[in-house]
């Protein structure tokens, strides 16, 4: 058995309700009047306010919405200012990725006294500093952020999405209330959730796994495979939405500890240089990437049909086929989600010029995420994945 | 005692790898287009465990890299957690991203850069070590541009001043 470590110490409060145990968590957690980060959108649909009232008595610090959908550093800079300033002692976000990710480059600046985000680079390098409450309230089910120890930035000035990777970043607390995703709209319900299951494949097969964060993926793989069509269809189902977002932190805890591969290193890329959302280059390059990685890990993957397909389709599959089987069964499920969302399956329909492939290549090789995918990344291995996801 | 002998290999192998980064900058095109999309200046640093082995360096125009004092802030420092898990790396028992996965070291600076870096340590290692060795450690081991042997002479002869 290999060295390995898994980390996961955020408290987690999920199902009906659990929005109304903020103002206790916060109080357990010693604060009094926090800074809650969010954004315009949802500031206008009235989450933000079912989060303000959840506060009931305690005094907010400040509220902070200006967060654009990629984060840069020059904001997350801008906010840590304005958290000294209003002398606020803890961190709420409310948001998906992008705040989540914005509010973990805050608390690290925050407890380590420090004015610039790009001071404090680096992989498990952040010793703990000043104490800095934090909880985090998830509006999508798909980057799992409130259960991770990543941060992902943007460097407007490289044109590229830094990594942030540190224990420090974990919140204390995630709060994981079915109302926070009931208004997505069935589209983006399928790209985050294809996020997660991205999250939760990559992290079952990249270099770093180990028994534990194996059992958070499969978790995650079985909660996606019996919610996300049902979260998609019936967005207003409770249950569905509220399985969506336990598999999302599963995910999260699975990959924030075994990390992810190829696909989210391209992915970031792509982000990065074409500005493809997420959860929608996850959809598109899963399948080419694991095929990728598919001379490398035909047993994880065939051991991943039973959480993908079930115990049925698993028994029937003969064992030398089910790590193809596993491939199509999520090239089925997105076709699925493409009929009944849209959601683009090909590069070509998220608007990618492939003039940009060798940038995004470049880019891709020198993530983090490339290091521990279990087949070595090259440029020519990346340039075909794109060619192959382009769909021409 | 047993600590302070791998302290004195891993010191051995720092000059090896250093010298190896100078002369395959020299001969291997694929290290000279690796050191040379490092930012201008770039200082880097591989500290084998507390109270270990240093190799401090910084991208030079002329030879790829040049030496630091070990003192010197860098811009990249790969920090080894122990001198055991230093030496197992620089001995080629495991690879670099196998040492990434057990945590076996801490990175401060730029992940971005340090990717590159990687890659420059990966194919020093497929020269330096027999190829049965480094099929063992590298998930795919890069096609070598000259002999091993040349390699090991050339690094003999590298002056480093």
């Amino acid at each position: 058995m290999k060295y390995f470590e898994f980390t996961n110490p955020t408290k987690l409060c999920s199902g009906k309700g659990a929005l109304e145990n903020l103002a206790y968590e916060l109080e357990m957690l010693g604060a009094s009047h926090p800074m809650v980060l969010s954004d315009g959108m949802l500031e206008k649909i009235g989450t933000l306010k079912l989060v303000t009232d959840a506060l009931s008595d305690m005094k907010i610090g400040r509220i902070f919405t200006d967060i654009p959908r990629d984060s840069s550093i020059e904001t997350v800079n801008r906010i840590a200012r304005e958290y000294r300033d209003f002398e606020c002692d803890a961190l709420v976000a409310l948001g998906g990725g992008s705040v989540l990710d914005t509010a973990k480059g805050v608390r690290l600046l925050i407890s380590q006294d420090a004015d610039d985000l790009l001071e404090l680079m680096g992989c498990e390098c952040i010793p703990k500093g000043n104490y800095v409450p934090f909880v985090a309230i998830p509006t999508t089910a798909g980057t799992g952020s409130e259960a991770t120890a990543v941060a992902v930035i943007k460097n407007p000035a490289l044109n590229i999405k830094m990594e942030y990777i540190s224990a420090q970043l974990l919140p204390d607390t995630a709060i994981l209330d079915p109302r926070m995703t009931a208004t997505l709209p069935p589209r983006i319900t399928a790209s985050t959730g294809m996020d997660t299951l991205c999250h939760a494949i990559e992290a079952y097969s990249c270099q770093q796994k180990n028994p534990v964060s194996d059992a958070y993926a499969t978790a995650a793989i079985e909660l996606v495979r019996k919610n996300l069509v049902r979260a998609v269809r019936f967005g207003a189902s409770k249950e569905a939405r509220a399985s969506m977002a336990n598999a999302s932190f599963l995910a999260g805890a699975a990959f924030s500890n075994s990390m992810v591969g190829i696909v989210h290193a391209i992915g970031h890329a792509l982000g990065g240089v074409c500005r493809v959302p997420h959860g929608d280059a996850m959809n598109i390059l899963l399948p080419a990437g694991m095929m990728y990685n598919r001379k490398e890990c035909s047993d994880t993957y065939a051991e991943l049909l039973l959480y993908l397909a079930g115990p049925e389709v698993y028994l029937k599959t003969p064992k030398q086929k089910r790590a193809q089987r596993t491939i199509a069964e999520v090239i089925r499920l997105r076709e699925k989600l493409h009929r009944m969302t849209g959601l683009p399956v090909t590069l070509k329909e998220a608007g990618v010029d492939p003039a940009m492939f060798p940038e995004v290549a470049k880019t891709a090789l020198n993530d983090g995420a490339a290091i521990v995918n279990p087949r070595q990344v090259t440029y020519d291995a990346v340039i075909k994945i794109l060619e192959v996801s382009y769909g021409d | 005692m047993k600590k302070e002998i791998l302290n004195r290999i891993n010191a051995l192998i720092l000059q090896v790898l250093f010298r190896g980064f100078r002369v395959l900058y020299k001969n291997d095109g694929r290290v000279r287009k690796e050191i040379d999309s490092w930012n201008d200046g770039l200082t880097l640093k591989l500290v084998c465990g507390p109270g270990g082995a240093v190799l401090a360096m910084r991208k030079s125009e002329r030879s790829g890299v040049a030496r630091l004092q070990r003192a010197q802030r860098t811009a990249i420092t790969m920090r080894f957690k122990s001198v055991e898990g230093a030496f197992r790396v620089l001995t080629g028992q495991i690879g670099v991203s196998e040492a990434y996965a057990e945590h076996l070291f801490m990175l401060e600076g730029d992940i971005y850069q340090t990717m590159s870096f990687v890659r420059c340590v990966e194919y020093a290692e497929a020269y330096l070590f027999p190829k049965v060795w480094s099929g063992r450690i590298l998930k795919e081991v890069p096609e070598k541009k000259m002999s091993a042997l040349k390699v090991y002479a050339l690094i003999l002869l590298e002056n480093t001043r």
